[in-house]
């Protein structure tokens, strides 16, 4: 751990391993070994640090075993940031050793071009619309594959037919708009779920709000949490420059994970520009109640509608309170009830669902078992990762829940 | 010693490939507790059931390797770290709850059970598991067995061995063997299930575990009293019990425990009080009622600051998340902790404060102060840094005074820690070289090839 900051290696100083981050880590939970904590973790970064282990394939092994989900860190009496100090080790390990093959190849030639990634997305299409998928899943090729591949693959979300930011225009502008925000629409939005995005548009006109899309790519956090700095750097850097363009007065995300990393610029990328940013960052939701403090005229439907708190999400400012109060509004249409865990990590963590297919769905059943107790019809989130891995955990176990964005019901409720 | 390949093994043949770990990276994750003592095992084991358990120390008394038996390894003494050898056998899986009786009012469970969970569970049955350690969340029953474990609790309803009917334990020679039973009476035979727990894993593996349950309090109130004075708050304890006020739990936490919680909590504790008193008092509604007020009228009396009340559930949780969080939020001030229980008759609370303010003051080291000041059992904690040679003689010169002081209160040196590697030195400063030798023909007795947790307590 050559280049590690001196407030990560001080931090490290203040783990007085007492164990209590075992409450909280999902893995923990499901595996129950000591290497996947944090303060297993930190013991290791400790004998690293002095030399004592150099990385090797176990040691990657056990550092790629954690969903970044940070609860440890919340529930510290220290504060010590595991989650951080992971990703630190990733980088470093990424520094020593390199990139596992599959990861480099998607990163550096796939993530860092639009263009590549939209016919990733169109391929992706083709594959799922001209039959080829269902022959295959038919034909049990899948199954012949090892590492639970047939699986994986129906994890594979359905991709819309193209890219979101080139069917819709650049600027959509109402008479004498109250604000102006630019809208980061994140990968998901962008190749899957178009809907999230066509949905927001449509609340952001009613309420008299002018958006932008800036030209934009990936945020970064896959790259990043892999410990790929230089990829997820390149990335943000991009994004920087291209909404640095025009003022707004917010920019908003769908995207917890793309929202956390925009929050973390100014650290990750060590620049001033990012800093500028920070005060505008917003999570739509909390756009919607706290700055356009939105009311709804709701249809009486009274579906039970339950509510998943994205890790990343939970712990930026009012990232709990905002969603909710949003749920709140939008009664008779919607009956919002809590689930027990509401706030633990789905175990979605980017691809961590595909790398740790088994221990992932483990996590995600927990999920699944709160979301059944608590007897709605709708789950919903403010993180497109977590609602495909939603989807798919409550799919496998024969469920009729419903996942959707928030912003869906809302756009919905604007009829 | 180093483990032969072939009993490798033959121990992955007794709990399957998936359960054992040789890697150095994994085994490094078994070498601490919640102390700064280290210990890398050469092999850690996870059994499933008490057969395998027995299995396998009957093979380490084959082949002659010691096994340390843990839980969560949240112990403060280094008690369960495997002394650079042997075995690690973490009791994790077996963790189920097998019955909770309501009509005989105990329950049946393995060791892996975690305290916080049992406790939920049988309170959802109105039933009450009173020992409370700090780490209540992640530490496991038979960590609490081993250790006798204690909490803020103890005060008014005892600790660990209070509670524990009856044990299933492998011997140190891989006998399967049952103490006691399922009834509060019981003078059959040697008290085996007492001496058994706390005998923090050197005379048995405890595989499951009888205790007895209480009705749970129908009313509890937790008053929160910040006092300018330091000594003022130990008078206070002292007052209350005098007057006849059998709290629950009475908790002290000392200036720079108040502000290394804050830190993280931000319950808006006061910085420049000397000392807060966390007070709860159970029971019967009117009971609950007129104890409050007595504890409030006789803070007054010794000059208290400001004294609050919680009654809601999420309050008084909220108190206590920051109580729990002292004793691992203190490392803020330095890296190394060094964690001591000294315990003294609770009518020696003050002076026992004074004294060790003034060996913090002669060592120029923080040592805050924290804990259970109604049963006496303080946390007097050392922090230092553990690379300083000259800060650390200094620690070593205040230890000793403090045990010195414990005992010349006609105290102890561990509460409810355990002696573990950490007090080891000073166990014949209490014992005497007579009783040191009685623990010793225990031992021999039963360990005759100190096979389990050797080199730990003496």
């Amino acid at each position: 751990m050559k280049d590690m900051d001196k407030n990560h290696f001080e931090s490290l100083n203040k783990c007085s391993r007492c164990g209590g981050c075992q409450a909280h880590c999902p893995i923990f939970y499901e595996t129950g070994r000591e290497p996947f904590v944090a303060r297993g973790k930190i013991e290791l970064l400790e004998n690293l640090q002095s030399g004592k282990l150099t990385w090797n394939d176990k040691l990657a092994d056990i550092f790629s075993m954690c969903l970044l989900c940070g609860a440890c860190a919340e529930n510290c009496p220290n504060g010590v940031p595991a989650d951080k100090l992971v990703m630190m080790a990733r980088k470093d390990l990424v520094a020593n050793n390199g990139l596992p093959i599959i990861k480099k190849n998607v990163f550096q030639h796939l993530l860092r071009y639009n263009g590549r990634l939209n016919l990733a997305g169109k391929i992706l299409y083709l594959y799922q619309k001209t039959g080829l998928q269902k022959l295959l899943r038919i034909s049990r090729v899948l199954n012949l594959m090892p590492n639970d591949l047939a699986k994986i693959e129906r994890l594979l979300p359905e991709v819309a037919s193209g890219s979101f930011r080139k069917i819709v225009p650049f600027r959509s502008t109402v008479d004498n708009p109250r604000l102006k925000v630019a809208y980061f629409t994140g990968c998901v939005t962008n190749l899957i779920n178009h809907n999230v995005g066509y949905s927001i548009l449509k609340i952001l006109k009613a309420c008299g709000v002018e958006v932008i899309i800036p030209k934009q790519g990936c945020c970064g956090v896959p790259a990043f949490a892999s410990g790929d700095f230089t990829t997820g750097k390149f990335l943000g850097e991009q994004n920087i420059k291209e909404f640095a363009r025009e003022d707004v007065d917010y920019i908003i995300f769908d995207c917890a994970s793309c929202l956390s990393t925009w929050l973390d610029y100014p650290e990750l990328l060590e620049s001033e520009e990012a800093l500028k940013f920070s005060d505008k960052l917003m999570d739509v939701n909390r756009f919607l109640v706290e700055i356009l403090d939105i009311k709804i005229e709701c249809p009486e439907i009274g579906k039970k509608v339950t509510y998943h708190d994205p890790c990343h999400l939970k712990r930026t400012e009012n990232g709990k309170k905002a969603p909710r109060e949003l749920l709140s509004r939008l009664s008779p249409a919607y009956e919002y009830v809590e689930m027990g865990l509401a706030d633990r990590c789905c175990g979605s963590a980017g691809s961590f669902n595909i790398s740790h297919y088994r221990l992932s769905q483990k996590v995600a059943n927990r999920k699944v078992k709160s979301i059944k107790e608590s007897g709605a019809e709708i789950v919903t989130s403010a993180c497109p990762s977590c609602m495909m891995q939603l989807s798919h955990a409550l799919k496998n176990e024969k469920s009729d829940v419903v996942v959707n964005h928030l912003v869906e019901l809302v756009a919905g409720c604007l009829q | 010693m180093e483990l032969e390949l072939n009993t490798v093994q033959q121990i992955i043949e007794i709990v399957g490939e998936d359960n054992v770990l040789t890697n150095l990276e994994e085994r490094i994750c078994y070498s601490y507790d919640g102390t700064f003592q280290r210990g890398i095992p050469e092999l850690v084991v996870f059994p499933a059931n008490t057969q395998e358990v027995a299995e396998i120390v009957k093979l380490a008394n084959k082949e002659k390797f010691p096994v340390f038996p843990r839980g969560a390894g949240t112990g403060l003494s280094g008690g369960s770290i495997p002394m650079s050898s042997g075995v690690a056998l973490v009791l994790t899986r077996m963790n189920k709850i097998k019955e909770i009786n309501s009509e005989d009012m105990l329950a049946v469970l393995e060791p892996g059970v975690i305290t916080g969970h049992f406790n939920q569970e049988v309170e959802k049955l109105g039933l009450y598991y009173p020992p409370d350690p700090a780490s209540l969340k992640t530490c496991t029953m038979g960590g609490n067995i081993a250790e006798n474990a204690g909490g803020p609790r103890a005060f008014k309803y005892g600790v660990t061995k209070d509670y524990v009917l009856g044990l299933e334990v492998v011997t140190p020679q891989g006998e399967i063997m049952h103490t006691g039973g399922r009834t509060v009476k019981n003078v059959t035979g040697y008290d085996l299930t007492r001496l058994l727990t706390g005998s923090e894993g050197t005379l048995g593996i405890i595989t499951e575990i009888t205790v007895r349950l209480l009705p749970k309090p129908k009313e509890i109130r937790t008053a929160l009293v910040i006092f300018d004075k330091l000594e003022d708050a130990a008078s206070s304890v002292t007052a209350i019990i005098r007057n006849g006020v059998i709290p629950a739990t009475l908790e002290l936490m000392d200036q720079i425990a108040i502000k290394c919680v804050e830190n993280f909590n931000h319950l808006g504790l006061p910085l420049d009080a000397e000392a807060v008193l966390l007070i709860e008092v159970d029971g019967g509604k009117n009971q609950v009622e007129e104890d409050i007020i007595s504890i409030e009228e006789i803070c007054q009396n010794h000059h208290c600051r400001k004294i609050h009340i919680a009654s809601l559930a999420e309050e008084r949780e909220k108190l206590w998340k920051a109580r729990r969080a002292v004793s691992s939020a203190i490392v803020q001030l330095k890296p190394t902790k060094i964690s001591e229980d000294a315990t003294v008759p609770r009518s020696k609370i003050p002076e026992m404060v004074k004294r060790l303010r003034e060996i913090a003051s002669k060592y120029n080291l923080h040592i805050p102060v924290f804990g259970h000041a109604g049963d006496g059992n303080l946390h007097p904690n050392i922090l230092a840094d553990k690379n300083n040679k000259e800060e650390m003689e200094r620690v070593q010169k205040a230890v000793d005074e403090i045990f010195h002081a414990a005992l010349e209160l006609r105290g102890t040196l561990s509460g409810e820690h355990g002696i573990g590697i950490m007090k080891k030195p000073y166990l014949q400063w209490e014992l005497g070289e007579v009783g040191i030798e009685y623990l010793r023909a225990i031992k021999r007795a039963v360990d005759p090839n100190n096979i389990l947790n050797p080199g730990k307590v003496f």
